[in-house]
């Protein structure tokens, strides 16, 4: 079955030959949290880091933030995170000199036991690249068996990943049959959108090298990417709560490649591609940049707003991103990209009561009934507003233009 | 750079309720075209009126729509309080000239335009304003409209003739000469006269203004299906359940099919089914709860004309199941949680269905038994008069 809806994707856009490198920034911003959960700083002003160096913890799960580069500590300081909030962040002065912190590096990337692989996932802070910014080694716990590369990328402008693949074919497959070697793996399907035959193409022409990996086309919909609805697409399996209950992880293609850089180096990913994008923007572009970027400074040196003053930026895709009360946001991990689109002032008139909510949900809940129930708390549990995956299609497909995800999302804390 | 923000998504679809709505206001535009042919300009060409005395039509229509679009503004300017300029951009945000067109369009050629009016003004503001206006309104607003001179007005409605129709049965529609027949009737008595079965379907058979051509109804809801405007389901629910329980009624009757398509091309019907009852404000939302929905209507309208005097019954069916419409959003919602439970309903619809047949087959009975007594009577009468 086909939930969603196909969106014009202009992918087009923002898709160029040339990557903008921005990766020598003078200061970087750390951010202290990981996955929305706060972290505790590690480091005092006035402290030499490297790159590597341990400089803040997020204390449940014991996991590191690392630092991109090396130099001084300044200052620890406040900064504009991708959810649109001000988060603690620790500001290192950098020196440029790429000094790393010395770890023992194993020539081959296969070689490694899944226990050591999961402390080197761990280790290295490897997190959701895809947007989530989830420990990438939780993942991978338990006996697995498939592993379903996501570059399906289902958002709208978005072309950081697909730029990736481009490059890095090679590279991500390499890894891909080192995972699946450590972990005992015996599948493993990359999925892409039919459409996207940039990916295709990058990596069929490597693809017969390497048995039991696939690249498997999924449906032009919204939002297949998202972890259930690919797991249930490609392998027809449903799960609870995690896909390693039924033997599957699930990760996004640049995740692969800071798996990558852990098994290889030892490090953590230091770069990444962030796609600038959107028709408010006058030079639509992918650009590489320094983990901790205050992306003003990119921004203004790309281009030009070219909407004035009525504009949206979005941390992420148009759908599920956040718009930014400011452009200063940091780079960092999970940010896919940044979509600049003029504001479209819609007239929110009364629901009319279409149902074309309810037809589009991939969650298979009912909005439009959830919206209408909000007062009643009893009631509200049995529509399971939980199961919400907060794609925002029945706020897209509403022709009376209400916000429907905002009251479902209201109902998911009425229900908590 | 600093922006004010606001929640996402950032991207819409291009779709809205305005567009909705003009799109039904094309589709019902097709037909007000029809009313114009049908009605003036062949008028014209086959009657030896004048021009300007056939326009009825048209003056039915702009009451109808100008009465709406007032009633809703001064409702809004004079009762709400929100002044003449608010009142001005809320009336254009809840559509009222569409329950002005669909009103006129379900009145007979002939109406006063008095009583076009009066129906206009009652259903915008006892239809919808009342409830609170648009998307909160419980029944459908043109049908309460429509309701309320119906039986206010029945005899100032008007005839169903126009200016070149021939007074074939009496200026009789054919559902009231299927009653007037005991429901059960020859090809040549039911159809014949009025032409034939092609007649029906194209419109040139006397009825209310717009509801004649079910070519163009057809048309129309194809095109709002495509587009996705109407629910779509409960039409075909609502037209495969009278059709269903009528050739079941023409089967016993050893009637051929054309009694079924009879039933389906006279009346109100497939204008009920396709522009009332779809009416989104005003119909179950679940899909399932719109395929139940529109069985329910079907069951209810055929019940209506064949055990009761009301002709038609599509205008009561759709604004008596409107207020159930909560109770089949209902059954839609226990299915959205587990379809294998979809047999109860089906089951129990099987069941209303056939026991609708026995009522509708056992009333026709007793009904053609009483009008043979008093033929025997009158004959009987007639005889000995004679001796």
């Amino acid at each position: 079955m086909t939930i969603g809806l196909t969106l014009e994707n202009k992918k087009r856009m923002s898709i160029s030959n040339e990557i903008v490198d921005f990766s020598d920034p003078s200061k970087v911003y750390i951010p202290l949290i990981n996955n929305n959960v706060l972290c505790k700083s590690l480091v005092k002003k006035g402290k030499k880091v490297k790159k590597g160096t341990i400089i803040g913890i997020r204390q449940d799960i014991d996991f590191p933030i690392l630092s991109s580069v090396s130099g001084i500590v300044l200052d620890e300081d406040s900064c504009l995170y991708l959810n649109n909030k001000m988060v603690p962040c620790i500001v290192i002065k950098n020196d440029k000199k790429d000094s790393v912190v010395k770890k023992e590096i194993k020539k081959d990337i296969s070689d490694y036991t899944k226990d050591e692989y999961i402390e080197v996932l761990k280790d290295c802070a490897v997190t959701g690249m895809g947007g989530s910014d989830f420990p990438a080694f939780i993942k991978y716990k338990g006996d697995l068996d498939i592993l379903i590369v996501n570059a399906v990328e289902c958002e709208p402008y978005l072309t950081s990943d697909l730029m990736l693949t481009k490059l890095k074919a090679e590279i991500i497959l390499d890894t891909i049959e080192a995972i699946m070697k450590i972990n005992n793996i015996s599948k493993c399907f990359i999925a892409y959108k039919e459409d996207n035959k940039t990916i295709y193409y990058s990596l069929l022409r490597l693809i017969k090298n390497y048995d039991n990996i696939f690249i498997t086309p999924v449906k032009n919909i919204y939002p297949i990417g998202w972890e259930r609805y690919l797991v249930s697409n490609i392998l027809k399996l449903e799960y609870n709560k995690y896909p390693n209950e039924i033997g599957v992880v699930v990760n996004n293609i640049s995740t692969i490649f800071a798996i990558y850089k852990a098994l290889k180096f030892k490090r953590s990913i230091t770069k990444r591609i962030i796609t600038i994008s959107g028709e408010g923007f006058s030079n639509p572009i992918n650009v590489l940049v320094k983990v901790g970027t205050k992306m003003d400074y990119v921004l203004n040196k790309l281009g030009d707003y070219t909407y004035n003053d009525n504009l949206n930026i979005i941390a992420g895709g148009p759908m599920m991103g956040v718009a930014l009360k400011d452009d200063s946001v940091v780079a960092t991990n999970n940010l896919n990209g940044l979509i600049v689109l003029p504001k479209e002032d819609d007239t929110i008139v009364d629901c009319i009561k279409c149902g074309k909510c309810i037809k589009v949900c991939p969650s298979n809940i009912l909005p439009v009934f959830i919206m209408n129930t909000l007062d009643n708390k009893s009631k509200l549990k049995k529509f399971n507003p939980e199961l919400c995956c907060e794609c925002g299609l029945c706020s897209y497909v509403c022709p009376s233009k209400i916000n429907v995800r905002e009251y479902v999302k209201h109902a998911i804390k009425e229900v908590k | 750079m600093e922006f004010e923000t606001n929640v996402g998504p950032y991207i819409k679809s291009d779709n809205s309720t305005q567009k909705m709505m003009i799109r039904l206001l094309i589709s019902l535009s097709i037909i007000v075209c029809f009313v114009v042919f049908k009605n003036i300009i062949m008028g014209y060409y086959y009657s030896t009126e004048s021009f300007v005395s056939l326009l009825n039509p048209i003056y039915m229509i702009l009451t109808g729509v100008v009465v709406s679009y007032l009633s809703e503004y001064l409702y809004n300017a004079i009762i709400l309080k929100t002044g003449f300029k608010r009142a001005f951009t809320n009336t254009n945000k809840s559509y009222p000239t569409i329950t002005g067109l669909l009103l006129s369009l379900l009145l007979p050629v002939n109406t006063p335009i008095w009583i076009v009016a009066l129906g206009a003004f009652v259903a915008n503001v006892f239809g919808k304003m009342i409830f609170g206006g648009f998307g909160k309104n419980i029944f459908n607003p043109a049908l309460i409209g429509y309701m309320f001179v119906a039986l206010l007005f029945s005899s100032k409605l008007g005839g169903y003739l126009n200016a070149y129709e021939l007074d074939a049965v009496g200026g009789v529609t054919p559902l009231a000469n299927l009653v007037n027949n005991g429901y059960i009737s020859s090809y040549n008595v039911l159809v014949g006269s009025y032409g034939s079965l092609f007649n029906f379907f194209v419109g040139t058979i006397p009825g209310s203004m717009g509801t004649v051509s079910k070519l163009l109804i057809l048309i129309a809801y194809i095109y709002l299906t495509i587009t996705k405007t109407i629910k779509w389901r409960i039409s075909v629910a609502y037209i495969l359940t009278a059709f269903l329980l009528t050739l079941a009624i023409g089967i016993n009757y050893n009637l051929g099919i054309w009694y079924p398509l009879f039933n389906i091309l006279s009346g109100g019907l497939l204008f009920g089914a396709v522009f009332n009852s779809t009416d989104p404000v005003t119909s179950p939302i679940t899909s399932n709860g719109q395929i139940f929905y529109g069985i329910a209507l079907g069951v209810m309208t055929i019940l209506l004309r064949f055990l009761t005097p009301y002709t038609d019954g599509v205008v009561i069916s759709i604004l008596f199941m409107n207020v159930f419409v909560f109770f089949f959003d209902k059954i839609g919602i226990k299915l959205h949680d587990n379809i294998k439970k979809k047999y109860i309903p089906i089951l129990i619809s099987v069941i209303i269905l056939v026991l609708s047949y026995f009522l509708i087959i056992n009333n026709i009975k007793e009904d053609r038994k009483t009008t043979f007594d008093i033929l025997n009577k009158i004959n009987s009468e007639i005889l000995t008069y004679k001796i």
